[in-house]
C-alpha cells in the first residue's frame, strides 16, 4: 500500500504541473489553432494523465480524460477545428479534470464529481451522438489510436496482485504501448510520410504476436520486460518525423532536482539571519581594531578574513534565497485562461501579453502575489479595457490588450500591469469618492492626479455604475492594497485619459533580510525599510512651512507634507537640533511622506526579529534588529506610521519649548554650588580643590572627559560650572566642550578651560568649542577662585 | 544474606521517600528587594541573573516598560518593577540586576534594586495573600514568613502578562 501511496503521490505532483500548463496552452491554442507542436503538446498532457489514471484505477478521471484525449487528437489530425465553443467544453473538461485530482489528493479516490455530462458533450464534440454511459467503454473514433482505449474499465484491483501479476500487468502495458507506436507509424506510413525504418525490434515482434494485449496473469508471462532501448530508438524516430509522441517520453535524465521541505529552508534561512548578525558586528569589531591599532600588521590579515567572511556570508544568504525563488510564472500561468473567461462574459475582446515569468521572488511572496494581481486584472478587464464598439469609435482597435510584465529593479521585483483602455478620470474619482464620504470637498480640491488614482484602493469604493460578477464591489482594490503593503510592496498607478492604465507593484525580493536605512533622532536610532525609502534631502529649517496646523514642503513640484519622527516615537528633544534637518521621503503604495530625523546613519543589511508576545503590535514598530555593536533598534513599519502621522499636529522643527532651561534653585549656603573639575592629573586636580575648598562649594572629580559626560548626563549633580583640561586621554577638553554644548540645557553653563596650552590658537579653539574662561597654568589660586566665582554668581554673603 | 539486602534496600527507598518529602515541602525561592520590600520568585522560573546593561527605548507603552534588549541574539522587554509597583524610579546602582524570567514562552528582564539571597521556604511557612490582594488579577501568590521577616512571593505568569 505504501508503493501505492507514493506512485500516487508522483501521479498528483506530476498532473498538478502538467495541468497548470495546460490552461495558458489551451488558451493560446485558441488564437493559433494550426500550431501543431502545442496541440501535441497538449494531447500529450491529457494522454498522460489518462494513462496514469487508469492505471491507479481511477475510472471517472479515466473516462473524462480519454474523452478529451479523443477531441484532440481529432484536432490534431485536421479532422476538427477548435472553435471557442469547442473550446469551452475542452477548457469545462479541464477543470473538471483539475477538480477530480484534488478529490483524489484529498481523498485518494475519484468519487464525487459527475462528469457525464461534460463527457457527452465531449464525445458530441467528437462526432459522437452523446450516448455515453459512464464509466464504460466508449465507440473508439480515432481507429488509429485504437489499442490504446481499450482496457482501463477492465483493469484488476492492483492491490490484490501479487508481484508477479504486476509484473504481468506491467509487461502488458509496455505491449500496449509499443503497439500503439506501432500503429501510428503504420497509420503515418500509410499516409504518405516518410519515417525512417524503426531498427528491427526483436522482442517487439514477439510481442505483437501475442494474440491479446491483455493476458490474464499466469506464470508463464514472467518474460522481462522489453529493454528500454528500444522503445526510446523509436521515439527519436518519431522525433526526427515531427510527429506526436503521445506519452511523456522522456529519456530517463539523472534527476536535477530536489524536492525539500519549506521547514528546513526556512530553518536555514533564520540560520543565515544569525549569520548575516554576525557578520555586522564582526565588521563593526574590525572597524574599532583599525581605529586603535592603526598601522599594526595584523590588521591587514584581520582585514582580510573580515572581508572574506562578509563576502561569503552575503553569497551563502544570496544562495539560500535562491532556493527559496519560485519563478513567478507559477502566478502569470492562470491568467490566460482567466482573461479568455473573462472576456467571453464581458463581450469584450482583450488580449493578454505576458513576459518576465522567470523572474523570481521568494516563496512566500508568490503565494501572497496571487490574489492581488487577480483583482487588478480583474479591474482591468471590467474597468479599463472598453467594449469591442465603444474602442472603433474611439479609433482604437477593437482587440484590447492587457500586458503583465515583471522584471528586476534593483532589490525590487516590479510587476506591472498595463491596459489600453479608457484610463482614470480625475474628476470622476473625485466625484464618486465625495458622493460616498470618503473624502472631504476641501481634500478633493488639494488632490493631485496621483492622490487620486490612489482613491481606488479605499475600502468601499467602486467605478462601476453597476456591480458586476467581475468586480465593481469595492473591496477588490482594497484587498490590493494591504496584501501589497503587507509585503512592504508599493503600488504605483499612471493613467492617462482614453489612453491607458498602468500599474506598477514594487515588491522586495525577501522578508526576512532587509536593507534598512538607519536613522538617528536626538540620542536614539531607528531603522526603515529601503524599500519604502524614495529618496532623503537636506533641508533648512526655514523649508519647512505650517499649513493648517501640518508641516510641509515643497520638494521639486510636490507639496510633501512632514512629519518629525520624534513626535511619532515620542523622543524626548534634550539635543539642540542644527539649522539643518534631513527629511527622509517615504513612499507606499501610492502615498508619500517626509520624515524629519536628525542625522542619517546609513544603509545597513538588518535580520527581522519580533518583539515578541509581550510588546507586539505597537503603533509604528514593525520589528528589532540587532545592530553591529550588540545594540537592539527598531524597525520602522512605514504603513502605520503614514497612519500615526495624519494626527500628529506640526510641532516639527519650530516649536523650541526645551528652550527654557529649568530654573535652577535658588542658593541658600555656599554647598549649593557644584563645581566639576575634570583633568587627568590627579596633582592638577587636588590643586583646583584646595584653591575653591576654602569657599565651602560642593567639588566633584573627573578623570577624563568621558567620565565627566557621562557624569553630567547621569544628572546626580546639577552643575554651576566645569573646570576643564584640554589634554586628557579619551575625549579631550575641546570635544567634551562641544558634546556639552549639543545639549540645550547645558547651554548656559560656563565652562573654563584650565590648561597649560597658551597659544592664541589653542585659545581661539577653546572659545570655538564654548569655552567661556581661558585659565593657563600656572595659576594662582585666588585668580582662579575669582574666576569661578564670578562665573557661578557667587553670593557675596557665603564667604 | 537476603536479610542484608533487603535491609539496604528498605533503607534506600526509605531515604528516597524522605527526600521527595522534602522536595515537596520546600519551596526554592530567589529573593530580591524593590523600594522597601523583599519580593521572591520561585528559582525555576528564573532563566538568568544579568548585571545591567543598555537597553533600547520602546515607544508607545507605560513607563514601567523600560524597553527592550540584546539578550545573546534574542530581543527581550525590560520592565521595571519599581515603577510596576509604583515607587519612584531611582539611578541604578552597582547592586542593580536584570532577572531574566521565562513562564512558556514569554520571557521579559525585569530590573530590581538588589538580590538578597536564594530562599529556601517550607510550604506551611507560606501562606496565601492576603484577601485584598489576592485572585486572580494579583501580582501576589503568598506570603513567606521567614523568622525575622515575611517575604511576598510574585507570580511569573502575571509578571509576564502584558496589561495595557
Amino acid at each position: 500500500m505504501d508503493e501505492f501511496q507514493e506512485i500516487l503521490q508522483d501521479f498528483l505532483v506530476e498532473s498538478f504541473e502538467l495541468v497548470e500548463k495546460l490552461d495558458e496552452d489551451l488558451v493560446e491554442l485558441e488564437s493559433t489553432p494550426e500550431d501543431l507542436e502545442l496541440l501535441n503538446g497538449i494531447f500529450r498532457v491529457a494522454h498522460t494523465v489518462k494513462g496514469a489514471s487508469s492505471f491507479l484505477n481511477f475510472d471517472v478521471l479515466t473516462h473524462l480524460t480519454h474523452h478529451m484525449e479523443d477531441v484532440l487528437n481529432k484536432a490534431r489530425h485536421g479532422d476538427l477545428i477548435l472553435t471557442p465553443d469547442i473550446m469551452d467544453v475542452v477548457l469545462e473538461s479541464i477543470d473538471l479534470m483539475k477538480a477530480l485530482l484534488r478529490i483524489i489528493r484529498d481523498t485518494s479516490s475519484d468519487a464525487g464529481i459527475d462528469v457525464s455530462e461534460c463527457v457527452a458533450r465531449l464525445d458530441k464534440v467528437s462526432g459522437g451522438d452523446g450516448k455515453i454511459e459512464s464509466p464504460v467503454a466508449v465507440p473508439n473514433v480515432a481507429a488509429n489510436v485504437a489499442p490504446i482505449v481499450e482496457a482501463p474499465e477492465e483493469e484488476p484491483d492492483y492491490d490484490s496482485m501479487d508481484d508477479n501479476e504486476i509484473e504481468a500487468e506491467i509487461e502488458r502495458l509496455l505491449n500496449q504501448r509499443q503497439n500503439e507506436d506501432k500503429a501510428k507509424r503504420e497509420a503515418k506510413i500509410a499516409a504518405g510520410e516518410s519515417v525512417p525504418e524503426a531498427p528491427p525490434a526483436p522482442i517487439e515482434d514477439e510481442v505483437k504476436s501475442e494474440p491479446e494485449p491483455y493476458v490474464a496473469p499466469t506464470p508463464a508471462v514472467t518474460t522481462p520486460p522489453p529493454p528500454p532501448p528500444a522503445p526510446e530508438r523509436k521515439m527519436k524516430s518519431d522525433d526526427d518525423a515531427k510527429a506526436a509522441a503521445p506519452t511523456k517520453r522522456e529519456p530517463a535524465t539523472v534527476e536535477q532536482t530536489i524536492r525539500v521541505d519549506v521547514k528546513r529552508l526556512d530553518h536555514l534561512m533564520n540560520l543565515i539571519g544569525e549569520l548575516v548578525l554576525a557578520k555586522n558586528r564582526l565588521i563593526k569589531i574590525n572597524d574599532d581594531v583599525e581605529e586603535r591599532y592603526e598601522g599594526e600588521e595584523f590588521l591587514e590579515e584581520l582585514n582580510q578574513v573580515v572581508s572574506i567572511v562578509s563576502l561569503v556570508t552575503t553569497d551563502l544568504q544570496i544562495a539560500v534565497m535562491k532556493t527559496r525563488m519560485l519563478p513567478i510564472g507559477k502566478v502569470f500561468n492562470k491568467f490566460p485562461r482567466m482573461i479568455r473567461d473573462l472576456s467571453r462574459e464581458l463581450k469584450k475582446d482583450i488580449e493578454l501579453e505576458i513576459s518576465g515569468e522567470d523572474t523570481e521572488l521568494d516563496k512566500s511572496i508568490v503565494e501572497e502575489i496571487g490574489d492581488p494581481l487577480v483583482h487588478i486584472i480583474r479591474n482591468s478587464c471590467d474597468h479599463g479595457v472598453e467594449t469591442p464598439a465603444i474602442r472603433v469609435a474611439n479609433g482604437k482597435t477593437e482587440k484590447g490588450t492587457i500586458i503583465l510584465k515583471a522584471y528586476n529593479e534593483g532589490n525590487q521585483i516590479v510587476i506591472q500591469i498595463d491596459d489600453d483602455g479608457k484610463g482614470l478620470d480625475v474628476n470622476m474619482l473625485k466625484n464618486k469618492s465625495l458622493e460616498k464620504g470618503i473624502i472631504t470637498e476641501k481634500e478633493a480640491d488639494n488632490m493631485s492626479d496621483k492622490d487620486a488614482y490612489s482613491l481606488i484602493f479605499k475600502p468601499g469604493f467602486s467605478t462601476a455604475a453597476t456591480v458586476t460578477s467581475v468586480s465593481g464591489r469595492g473591496v477588490g482594490m482594497d484587498v490590493v492594497k494591504t496584501n501589497i503593503e503587507k509585503l512592504n510592496g508599493m503600488i504605483d498607478i499612471e493613467s492617462e485619459l482614453g489612453k491607458g492604465t498602468s500599474i506598477k507593484l514594487k515588491i522586495p525580493l525577501t522578508l526576512a533580510i532587509i536593507q534598512a536605512l538607519l536613522v538617528g533622532v536626538q540620542e536614539e536610532y531607528y531603522a526603515i525599510p529601503l524599500a519604502s525609502v524614495l529618496e532623503t534631502v537636506r533641508i533648512s529649517k526655514d523649508e519647512i512651512y505650517t499649513v493648517e496646523g501640518r508641516s510641509v514642503m515643497r520638494l521639486r513640484e510636490d507639496i510633501l507634507s512632514l512629519v518629525h519622527i520624534g513626535d511619532i516615537f515620542e523622543v524626548e528633544r534634550i539635543l539642540d537640533s542644527s539649522e539643518h534637518a534631513y527629511v527622509v521621503v517615504l513612499g507606499l503604495g501610492t502615498s508619500k511622506l517626509g520624515l524629519i530625523v536628525d542625522t542619517l546613519v546609513g544603509q545597513e543589511e538588518i535580520v527581522i526579529k519580533s518583539l515578541g508576545d509581550y510588546l507586539k503590535g505597537i503603533d509604528g514598530i514593525a520589528g528589532a534588529t540587532i545592530r553591529g555593536d550588540g545594540g537592539v533598534t527598531l524597525i520602522v513599519d512605514v504603513v502605520a506610521l503614514m497612519q500615526m502621522a495624519r494626527n500628529v499636529k506640526a510641532t516639527a522643527m519650530v516649536s523650541n519649548s526645551s528652550g527654557a532651561p529649568e530654573v535652577s534653585k535658588e542658593k541658600k549656603k555656599a554647598s549649593d554650588y557644584t563645581v566639576m573639575i575634570v583633568d587627568d592629573s590627579k596633582t592638577d586636580r587636588t590643586i583646583m580643590k584646595k584653591a575653591l575648598e576654602s569657599m565651602g562649594m560642593t567639588l566633584v572629580e573627573a578623570s577624563d572627559g568621558q567620565e565627566a559626560l557621562s557624569m553630567l548626563k547621569s544628572g546626580d549633580h546639577h552643575f554651576d560650572a566645569m573646570l576643564i583640561d584640554i589634554e586628557m586621554p579619551r575625549m579631550d577638553g575641546y570635544s567634551l566642550a562641544l558634546e556639552i554644548k549639543k545639549y540645550n540645557k547645558y547651554k548656559t553653563l560656563p565652562l573654563i578651560a584650565v590648561t597649560s596650552r597658551s597659544g592664541k590658537s589653542d585659545r581661539m579653539r577653546g572659545v570655538e568649542s564654548g569655552m567661556v574662561e581661558y585659565i593657563t597654568k600656572p595659576y594662582s589660586s585666588d585668580y582662579l577662585a575669582s574666576v569661578v566665582q564670578r562665573n557661578i554668581n557667587f553670593k557675596a554673603e557665603f564667604l | 544474606m537476603s536479610n542484608k539486602l533487603q535491609q539496604i534496600i528498605n533503607k534506600q527507598n526509605e531515604q528516597q521517600n524522605s527526600s521527595l518529602e522534602q522536595r515537596d515541602v520546600v519551596v526554592q525561592l530567589v529573593g530580591f528587594v524593590i523600594g522597601n520590600e523583599e519580593y521572591a520568585v520561585p528559582i525555576l522560573a528564573i532563566q538568568e541573573i544579568i548585571k545591567p546593561f543598555s537597553w533600547t527605548r520602546v515607544p508607545q507603552v507605560p513607563k514601567y516598560v523600560l524597553g527592550v534588549f540584546n539578550l545573546r541574539g534574542a530581543v527581550i522587554p525590560l520592565i521595571d518593577l519599581r515603577a510596576k509597583f509604583g515607587i519612584p524610579t531611582k539611578k541604578h546602582s552597582d547592586e542593580t540586576r536584570f532577572i531574566v524570567m521565562r513562564h512558556g514562552d514569554d520571557v521579559a528582564g525585569f530590573v530590581i534594586d538588589r538580590l538578597t539571597m536564594a530562599i529556601r521556604i517550607k510550604k506551611e511557612n507560606i501562606s496565601a495573600a492576603p484577601d485584598a490582594m489576592s485572585g486572580e488579577d494579583s501580582m501576589i501568590d503568598g506570603v513567606g514568613k521567614e523568622e525575622d521577616k515575611i517575604i511576598t512571593i510574585l507570580k511569573v505568569n502575571k509578571l509576564l502578562e502584558r496589561d495595557f
